[in-house]
């Protein structure tokens, strides 16, 4: 009985800073992520065109709005605003993502991700690092993950809009 | 006493109600809005990329005629190098298999094209990959585009760097016999970046996608060595 108490108030909090760091982090990996790319966009077109999955003038669209949308949601998550929309997003992106790198790695390219600028052929004598590149990008998607089940937080726009503090079990 | 308390009891179950119908309207108005920050940056960073891109672009003489490269020589067999002034293994590829190509160049037995692509912009800081091959540009409108080609990579900086300046790439031009007025203009106006820009984009085009790439009569080589390339050609012009 004092067992399940104590444990029912703790977690709760617990929860609120677990998922208070995963929304901060996401939002770190998206505004590097984006920042790293969005000085170049032709260059960014040419690394989405690397992955040789579609022709190259929609590579180029994507590859020049892909860091403008990775910012936005770095700058969503910061604030907390549609947090769960964010989550969602950011989970679908870094699934194509991963199934980019996985396909590109199946077809034997020798890529690099672009995940974080650079991107492209790799030079010769280099291997790629497909492996660590999908298991970081899981690593992303669990973050996505806990922001999906537990999206609301402290310090966010979300609870500002809500106006009350999160309590244990207010998600809907 | 009991129904004032259900009145009471009432009126709360009604405003919590209303309170909770406000909120849920204001996160859907969030939600909305999150959507259309993220439509609209993607929109914003489409339309940037289309307002960077030059429609029109001068080739400078010697290109060939899509103005996506510069010939040298006139052999049967063409080869294409896809190379960026600041790529470490492009440079190390002119040293190893430049004198090959050189060579079956002036024995008649294939016609190089260049394209210098601006590819590394990002390694250095004042994008010298475009200010390198915008330079080349206007050392093929000087009649010079090989020998600056080969002191841009015996002069080539380090990745990360600033590159070198518009005055050095001038000094290295006069060095190779450019007349230093015109060459220099040309290099500080920038006269042929909307080329380099032509050039880059149609090798990414062209399934380029990484430098140096080498082809020969349009099929990649993998064997980037002096025998390799030498071999490629030699069965190309069978």
């Amino acid at each position: 009985m004092t067992v399940t108490a104590t444990r029912s108030l703790r977690w709760p909090a617990l929860r609120l800073w677990v998922a208070t760091a995963a929304r901060l982090g996401l939002a770190a990996v998206w505004l590097i992520a984006g920042g790293a790319k969005v000085g170049d966009l032709a260059a960014s077109g040419r690394a989405v065109n690397a992955y040789q999955v579609m022709p190259y003038d929609l590579a180029t669209a994507i590859g020049a709005a892909l860091p403008f949308v990775e910012l936005a949601l770095g700058v969503l998550l910061l604030l907390g605003l549609a947090t769960r929309l964010a989550a969602g997003v950011s989970a679908a992106l870094l699934v194509v993502f991963v199934a980019g790198i996985a396909s590109a790695w199946a077809r034997g390219l020798a890529i690099d991700c672009g995940c974080f600028g650079s991107g492209g052929q790799l030079a010769a004598g280099r291997s790629p690092s497909y492996l660590p590149e999908i298991l970081r990008d899981l690593g992303f998607l669990a973050l996505a993950g806990i922001l999906l089940a537990w999206p609301r937080t402290p310090v966010s726009v979300d609870g500002f809009i809500a106006g009350e503090p999160p309590t244990e079990d207010e998600d809907e | 006493m009991s129904s004032r308390k259900g009145q009471r009891d009432a009126a709360r179950v009604v405003r919590e109600q209303i309170a909770r119908e406000r909120r849920r309207k204001r996160a859907l108005w969030a939600t909305v809005a999150a959507v259309a920050v993220l439509v609209i940056a993607g929109l914003i960073g489409w339309s940037v990329f289309n307002s960077q891109k030059s429609d029109t672009f001068t080739a400078p003489p010697g290109a060939n005629d899509a103005g996506t490269g510069i010939v040298l020589g006139s052999g049967k067999v063409t080869i294409d190098l896809y190379e960026d002034y600041l790529c470490p293994v492009c440079r190390k590829f002119q040293e190893t298999s430049g004198p090959t190509i050189d060579k079956l160049v002036t024995d008649g037995k294939a016609r190089v094209v260049y394209h210098p692509v601006a590819f590394l912009n990002r390694f250095s800081t004042t994008e010298y990959s475009t200010r390198s091959s915008a330079a080349s540009g206007c050392a093929a409108k000087g009649g010079k585009f090989k020998e600056f080609t080969d002191a841009l990579f015996a002069r080539q900086p380090a990745e990360g760097s600033a590159g070198l300046s518009n005055d050095e790439l001038i000094d290295i031009g006069a060095g190779v016999g450019l007349n230093r007025d015109d060459f220099g203009s040309c290099v500080r106006d920038g006269t042929y970046k909307p080329w380099t820009e032509k050039v880059t984009d149609e090798a990414g085009r062209a399934g380029v996608t990484g430098t140096p790439t080498i082809k020969v009569d349009g099929k990649d080589v993998a064997d980037r060595s002096p025998q390799g390339i030498t071999a490629a050609v030699e069965a190309a012009g069978k």
